[in-house]
């Protein structure tokens, strides 16, 4: 991903150690996403490493780098005045609004280790304390996700913008489920409903004291660094690559995203790693499912021919790892087949 | 690149007692497959396979694929856009990480693999086979390409040196 415009001038030798602490507050949609951007392009031409915080100051959707358009219900947020964004770095469709303060933490590249799992579970260790220190039993999971016993309450994305990394998370104090799950293109409501449950029982906001939470982030990021933390601003080549980006980021281009493969037809939706939901078709064989650490958790069944079975096919096929679901459904004939082949669409690792 | 602890030893001896060669022709390098038939960047973990006069095919090795995560998207520069060694030619995302995928030579994009782009579960199910990534036009002799490891010894003893660097750091599994 390259900059519209040259990066920041290197950092003078009183910058080195310094940890940037850049409060943004409160900002309009597009400059939650653009200000952090232009700090990333700050970090990669010589800037310091930096801390920052931005508060959307009004509802919108952001989609990952690599993330069809077409996973947001674009008449939707047209109606509801929502502008939609998409980011440099990775995940999924994402509602944000002021209920939600994000950071980003970024740093050179060549301070991170090339290893990116590595790299997301050094720059998220701090974020993680910082809960703590907040008051919230807060751990990194298995699956790489800042949770609460089984729930998320973080989301994360990272990228390497030029010759910066940036990781960048929030913190949820208010969460609006509903219109997280509304915001999504899901077709079918079945579907709909299951993510809406889901997202709930798995999605949980931590109403701490915002303020508390910064300064707890800004000492474990600088302990974690061993850097000496300082307010900063954007200098003035970042405001200009700033404008850039405002420009960049309300194009069509931008919002179309980049040159990818077509991928299958399945419509799935993850809710946290781990978590999903998938609507799939094969032939006439349909399938609606919820999976939770890669077994079915509920799932409704359509194929002709299957007529009575149905039910017995749905709860034949609740808490079956997937890999053995072909296996499960191989006794209900060939409607089962036609399921099988559907249910084959689900691959929850690449959400 | 080379491991301190490995550097200077023949492949075999680096490769230590856990290795042996698989199947397809690739040594197994404390559990992890490597194809000696190619070079390779060291710090990328991009490897460069010759494919033609002038043409080079490029891939990511199995203990880089591992290191990224899994593998949700692959993108790339289009065919006819020119390559830098140490620039992007594409991305990759895994565990919502977005990061360059940074070519180990200069020359033109000729080919992407659309497969590889349409299901990159390729790259890490056969990632010395089907799941390289692009095709590259190169000058020079595609065989000894500037930056890259090329002597099969030094490749492995680079190898095991990372192999046992992530393990140590809990990036891979011990």
């Amino acid at each position: 991903m390259t900059s519209g415009r040259g990066a920041a001038a290197p950092a003078t030798p009183a910058s080195v150690g310094l940890l940037r602490v850049i409060d943004f507050g409160q900002v309009t949609p597009l400059r939650s996403q653009t200000l952090w951007h232009a700090v990333s392009y700050g970090v990669s031409g010589g800037q310091p490493a930096t801390l920052s915080f931005a508060r959307p100051s009004a509802p919108y959707v952001c989609v990952g780098y690599h993330r069809d358009l077409a996973e947001v219900d674009r008449d939707y947020c047209l109606a509801e005045g929502l502008p939609v964004y998409r980011r440099m770095v990775g995940g999924g469709p994402v509602y944000l609004d002021d209920g939600q303060l994000f950071f980003q933490i970024c740093l050179p590249a060549a301070a991170v280790p090339v290893a990116r799992l590595d790299a997301l579970r050094l720059l998220l260790a701090p974020a993680v304390a910082a809960f703590r220190s907040a008051g919230v039993a807060a751990r990194l999971d298995e699956d790489g996700e800042i949770c609460a016993g089984d729930r998320k309450i973080c989301g994360h994305g990272a990228g390497q913008i030029e010759d910066a990394v940036v990781v960048c998370g929030n913190l949820i104090e208010r969460f609006d489920h509903e219109r997280a799950t509304r915001v999504l293109a899901v077709a079918d409501p079945a579907q709909r409903a299951e993510t809406l449950r889901l997202m709930r029982r798995y999605v949980a906001p931590t109403p701490v004291d915002a303020a508390a939470f910064q300064a707890a982030m800004t000492r474990a990021y600088a302990q974690a660094l061993g850097l000496d933390a300082a307010p900063g601003k954007l200098t003035a080549t970042e405001e200009l690559c700033l404008a850039d980006l405002d420009d960049r980021f309300t194009s069509a281009d931008w919002l179309d995203g980049p040159r990818r493969a077509s991928r299958q037809a399945a419509r799935q939706v993850k809710v946290r790693a781990g978590v999903w939901t998938v609507a799939a078709q094969a032939g006439p064989a349909k399938v609606v499912a919820s999976v939770v650490a890669g077994t079915v958790h509920r799932a409704w069944l359509t194929a002709p021919g299957l007529n009575g079975d149905t039910a017995a096919a749905e709860r034949a096929v609740t808490g079956v790892p997937l890999p053995e679901v072909p296996g499960v459904l191989a006794r209900f004939g060939e409607p089962g087949r036609q399921l099988a082949a559907a249910f084959a669409g689900a691959d929850g690792k690449r959400i | 690149m080379s491991h301190p602890h490995h550097a200077g030893l023949p492949a075999q001896a680096a490769a230590g007692a856990e290795s042996g060669r698989g199947a397809g022709g690739l040594l197994r390098i404390l559990g992890y497959p490597l194809a000696l038939d190619r070079q390779y960047q060291p710090d990328t973990h991009m490897w460069v396979l010759p494919a033609g006069p002038g043409l080079v095919r490029i891939g990511m090795d199995a203990l880089g694929i591992e290191t990224s995560g899994t593998l949700a998207q692959l993108s790339f520069r289009a065919a006819g856009t020119g390559l830098a060694a140490g620039r992007p030619f594409g991305e990759l995302e895994a565990a919502k990480f977005v990061g360059p995928l940074v070519s180990p030579v200069t020359g033109t994009l000729v080919t992407v693999n659309e497969a590889v782009a349409a299901d990159p579960g390729l790259a890490e199910q056969d990632p010395f086979g089907a799941g390289w990534l692009i095709e590259a036009a190169v000058a020079g002799a595609a065989h000894d390409l500037p930056g890259l490891l090329a002597d099969p010894d030094e490749i492995t003893a680079w190898f095991a040196g990372k192999v046992e660097e992530y393990r140590l750091s809990g990036v891979i599994a011990q």
